[in-house]
């Protein structure tokens, strides 16, 4: 607890247009990330409860268990770009998009964003299962920071988008998961935003909503849009995302085209992989030995 | 396209604000985002009436059982209780459910949208807000029975005074804002706090003047306790529910304690300041923990 207090936090400076700085105010980038870092502090895991926490107080003099998640991490995103960001699990591709949402906080390092930012992290997770489809999308406009008026104005687009037909007045609890990943999409991509930032969104959803879905992402990236998406589907990445970050265990591996970066992400896991299988086998070996 | 003007965010560290930077950051995000906390008190309407099927039939029927039984163990089985004890009792068991399903509600409001908290930056301390809120149209059902009953039972107790009802409500729902903001802040860190909380409430309501009058106590007998019963705020509010209602100390209804509820506020208002202070310190810890 007293640690957390101690944290710092994060600023945003007003996004109205009040705000805006005199002068040239194209920077030229739609995302800048400076040499950021993210510091768990490890003693803080889900779900505590008294006990375990007067269990822990006794351990906190032994080591400061912070872990960093991620650490000098430094990119651009440009206009009309699109970044993926690949790596194996773990590496903190989820972290660096919720950094990057404003959801959490910096520990070193900081980010600018020019614009408005969409975030579809975990399509659906965020639905209230027990509300239509259609309270949710004012919901979600409502977290989202978005005037009731506007949303009611693209209310019938999502809805379209969406193609979930006369499920959109049932609750979402009776909704397949792929019905939820278009409706969350849908609404994600709806709002118009400058930079829009996606978490493994198009493995899910049949392969209509695929093509409907990726034609949507080209859209974005053509207007201008800096699009960053976390996926594990090699090949949209390299087909659909004009540049490629390779991130593990926090750092930034590799950076550049996505045939590159995805051919070296490949080649990486293929040998972590071998390496992880000649280490069982010495195990095995010892073992029976 | 490129030059069209944006507002440049920046997401990073600085250095940590002040208290009352944050409480009037708080506050300034509650009041922003009012349209959210009005979609989630509607939600949670919808989700009441909607799951069960007499649906908002229990808002009314809810309170009216819960007062049979108080009445059965009070009046009838132990022979206690005044005159019209089943007005006086429901006088107080309206507030009283709308403060412990506030406090229940609100402490799992931050960690059951865990999902969205991952997700979405938007101010937490809206959800709180809006569980507190969303008891206050349950209150608002349960006056319902409340009247009814008294024209058909009681209606030598209707007076004017009745409608001072709403000012009670205020101070209550201000004094209970401060304390769901906090605990739904603490049980992000605490997973257990509902269990604890639960039996916290129970006890409180037992301490408080709910099914016995305040006179009723022998001062004597409890000494310096007496006078620490006095600092509980749901003496005051209970009392000026009764007063309202029921019956003031002169027997028949009259006005509540102005005196004590105008202190209850002022100190509502404070425990307010404190609650969003801490909520705001601890809220970007909620996605790390979460």
């Amino acid at each position: 607890m007293v640690s957390i207090l101690r944290k710092s936090r994060t600023e945003f400076s007003p996004a109205g247009p009040a705000s805006l700085p005199a002068g040239p105010v194209d920077p030229g980038y739609m995302m800048r990330v400076e040499d950021l870092g993210i510091r768990y502090d490890l003693r803080l895991t889900r779900k505590t409860t008294i006990r375990g926490t007067f269990r822990n107080l006794t351990k906190i003099s032994r080591d400061d268990r912070s872990f960093w998640a991620l650490r000098n991490v430094s990119f651009e995103v440009a206009h009309g770009e699109s970044l993926a960001i690949i790596g194996p699990n773990g590496a903190g591709k989820s972290t660096l998009l919720q950094v990057m949402a404003g959801i959490l906080t910096p520990s070193e390092g900081r980010i600018e964003v020019v614009g408005h930012i969409s975030t579809l992290l975990t399509l659906g997770a965020g639905f209230d299962v027990e509300l239509s489809g259609r309270d949710n999308i004012l919901l979600a406009g409502a977290f989202m920071g978005i005037d009731a008026r506007e949303m009611r104005e693209r209310l019938p687009g999502i809805i379209e988008f969406a193609d979930i037909g006369q499920f959109i007045d049932a609750q979402i609890r009776t909704y397949s998961s792929g019905m939820r990943a278009r409706l969350g999409f849908s609404i994600a991509t709806a709002v118009d935003p400058d930079v829009l930032i996606i978490d493994e969104v198009l493995g899910t959803g049949d392969a209509v909503f695929r093509v409907k879905s990726q034609r949507r992402v080209m859209e974005l990236a053509k207007a201008a849009k800096g699009i960053v998406m976390v996926t594990h589907d090699l090949n949209w990445a390299e087909e659909f995302c004009n540049r490629a970050m390779l991130l593990e265990k926090g750092r930034i591996i590799a950076e550049g085209s996505p045939a590159e970066v995805v051919a070296l992400h490949r080649e990486r896991s293929d040998r972590a992989r071998l390496e992880r299988d000649a280490e069982i086998a010495r195990q095995v070996a010892a073992a029976t030995a | 396209m490129a030059t069209t003007t944006r507002p440049v965010r920046r997401i990073q560290t600085r250095a940590r604000p002040g208290p009352i930077e944050l409480v009037v950051e708080g506050l300034r995000e509650i009041w922003s985002r009012r349209q959210l906390a009005r979609y989630l008190v509607q939600a949670d309407m919808i989700k009441h009436g909607a799951n069960t099927v007499l649906g908002n039939i229990w808002w009314v029927l809810d309170p009216l059982l819960q007062m049979a039984v108080y009445v059965l163990f009070v009046a009838v089985i132990l022979g206690k209780g005044g005159a019209d004890y089943p007005l006086f009792v429901f006088a107080a068991i309206l507030p009283w459910k709308w403060f412990s399903s506030s406090m229940s509600d609100a402490i799992l409001s931050v960690t059951s949208r865990e999902a969205i908290i991952r997700q979405v930056k938007f101010p937490a301390i809206v959800l709180p807000v809006a569980a507190t809120a969303s008891g206050v149209v349950s209150f608002l059902f349960g006056l319902i029975p409340l009247f009814a009953m008294m024209l058909l039972f009681y209606a030598d107790r209707i007076t004017p005074y009745l409608l001072l009802i709403p000012a009670v409500a205020a101070v209550q729902f201000f004094f209970s804002l401060s304390l769901c903001i906090v605990f739904a802040a603490i049980n992000v860190f605490f997973r257990d706090l509902g269990n604890l909380e639960r039996h916290l409430v129970r006890l409180w309501f037992y301490l408080s003047p709910a099914l016995y009058a305040t006179k009723d106590l022998d001062p004597a007998k409890y000494g310096i306790l007496a006078e620490l019963y006095k600092l509980n705020p749901w003496v005051v509010l209970f009392e000026s529910y009764h007063d309202v209602i029921y019956a003031g100390p002169k027997g028949v209804p009259g006005p509540p304690d102005w005196a004590g509820l105008g202190i209850l506020l002022l100190v509502s208002f404070i425990m307010i300041g404190f609650a969003t202070f801490v909520f705001k310190r601890l809220e970007p810890a909620f996605a790390k923990v979460l």
